[in-house]
């Protein structure tokens, strides 16, 4: 648990202290929000897909950086599941904290029929966009490709019809479903299918890309300890 | 292999009994990238209380092999086998540069099992036998070229590994810093751990134990 600990402590100072490209990645939730910010079901959408954007955005370069840092680490003693389980638990904490902020921003500037959903949403978007950063980080060559891709789910989250039995595959599916729940009310989306959705592609997610970690840092098998 | 006997005699250092524990034993070792054959049945033997060095020209293979040894990467043919713990030092990069100095300490001691304040004491011990005091609060990416490669040193040798690979772990040292690396290569030796270190030319100074030079066609091992 300590070396676990010791690793969610050095990947968030060292996510903190970046504060130029943190500054920037908090503003995109900022810059979708007042884009839309006299309809409301727009404005919530927009901001929590910006949050999904920002907190997976982080997850992936927090990633690719500690590509090069991570196999000496694992040489040193740590097991790749506490490499793992350190990096997700700092950017599930520095995520919330981005939701919390942006939960603020958007109860004060809406009129919500249920308030609280839009609470539970936008943690549960944190919760997919952190192993879906992790998962890009991890099998994409360099974090300008990873960029690439995550603008590209984004987008199709954003124009997709989430009607549409197809957009269930994308990842922020959920995040839409709710903010329709509390928005419009009960009749137009559902809090349980949506916060399912949600907690089925993060289990899903955070498979894939403890595996592809596990992977990458495994003993090779030409390697024997005497 | 191109040293003369004379040059042969200034690397052996001292001498080496050979009933030592074998602590690193690399066989066969084959790496090709693409078409190109960078290791051809390479072998090393490395016991305890023995420093060896890889040498040969650009591209030679030294540091695929480095890596190899290091469980870093794979060959395509050959096997390694480590008795002990393995401390690794890159060529370059390998740190984290928001980190200070000393929260690398810490993070890389947790793995060796070591408490926060044995990690900075060590680490701090370590640094200072290379002439480096790391000052509280300033970050990796704003250390000098030569002293994030003494960060690197330090990190791999923490906790006293049985093994220590270390990839041309010199460059940006200035000479002061050069005499101070092999003088812990010497105590490291002397401590009875085996040490390899990659570089491409050795002078009076580097005195090992033996020699595997890559150079393609020339002999392989001296002792």
């Amino acid at each position: 648990m300590t070396a676990t600990l010791r690793m969610a402590d050095a990947t968030l100072r060292e996510l903190l202290r970046r504060r130029g490209v943190l500054g920037l990645l908090l503003l995109v939730p900022l810059v979708f929000y007042l884009g839309r910010y006299d309809q409301t079901g727009q404005a919530v959408r927009f901001a929590s897909l910006g949050v999904g954007f920002a907190v997976s955005a982080a997850a992936l370069f927090s990633t690719v950086g500690g590509r090069e840092i991570e196999p000496l680490l694992a040489l040193s003693g740590f097991r790749p599941l506490q490499l793992f389980a350190g990096r997700l638990l700092a950017l599930l904490a520095a995520g919330l904290g981005v939701s919390a902020l942006y939960a603020v921003v958007v109860l004060v500037g809406q009129d919500l029929a249920h308030p609280r959903a839009v609470l539970l949403e936008l943690a549960l978007t944190t919760l997919v966009a952190v192993p879906l950063g992790l998962l890009l980080g991890a099998v994409v060559p360099r974090d300008m490709e990873g960029a690439l891709l995550l603008i590209s789910v984004i987008g199709a989250q954003m124009v997709m019809d989430p009607a549409k039995d197809s957009a269930k595959v994308l990842p922020f599916w959920s995040t839409r479903e709710i903010i329709t729940y509390a928005v419009d009310g009960a009749g137009a989306g559902s809090l349980g299918s949506g916060a399912a959705h949600a907690l089925g592609v993060t289990l899903l997610l955070m498979v894939a890309s403890g595996c592809v970690t596990a992977g990458r840092l495994r003993r090779r098998r030409h390697l024997q300890f005497a | 292999m191109g040293y003369s006997a004379g040059a042969r005699e200034e690397f052996r250092g001292t001498a080496e009994p050979a009933d030592r524990k074998i602590v690193l034993h690399a066989r066969g070792i084959v790496k090709r990238y693409r078409r190109r054959r960078v290791l051809t049945g390479v072998d090393l033997v490395v016991r305890a209380g023995e420093v060896a060095a890889i040498v040969g020209g650009n591209g030679a293979g030294k540091s695929t092999l480095l890596k190899i040894c290091a469980g870093l990467i794979s060959p395509d043919k050959g096997r390694v086998t480590v008795s002990g713990s393995v401390g690794y030092c890159p060529q370059n990069a390998g740190v984290m540069g928001f980190l200070t100095p000393g929260e690398h300490f810490t993070l890389f001691g947790t793995g060796r099992g070591l408490s926060r304040r044995e990690s900075d004491r060590r680490g701090r011990r370590l640094a200072g036998e290379l002439d480096w005091s790391p000052a509280r609060g300033v970050l990796a990416k704003d250390l000098s070229g030569g002293t994030r490669q003494k960060l690197n040193v330090v990190l791999s040798a923490l906790g006293d590994p049985d093994l220590l690979l270390l990839d041309e772990p010199y460059q940006g040292f200035d000479r002061g810093s050069y005499v101070d690396f092999w003088r812990s290569v010497w105590a490291w030796r002397e401590a009875g751990r085996a040490v390899v270190v990659v570089t491409h030319m050795l002078n009076r100074l580097d005195r090992v134990d033996q020699v595997l030079d890559l150079t393609p066609g020339k002999d392989r091992g001296i002792r």
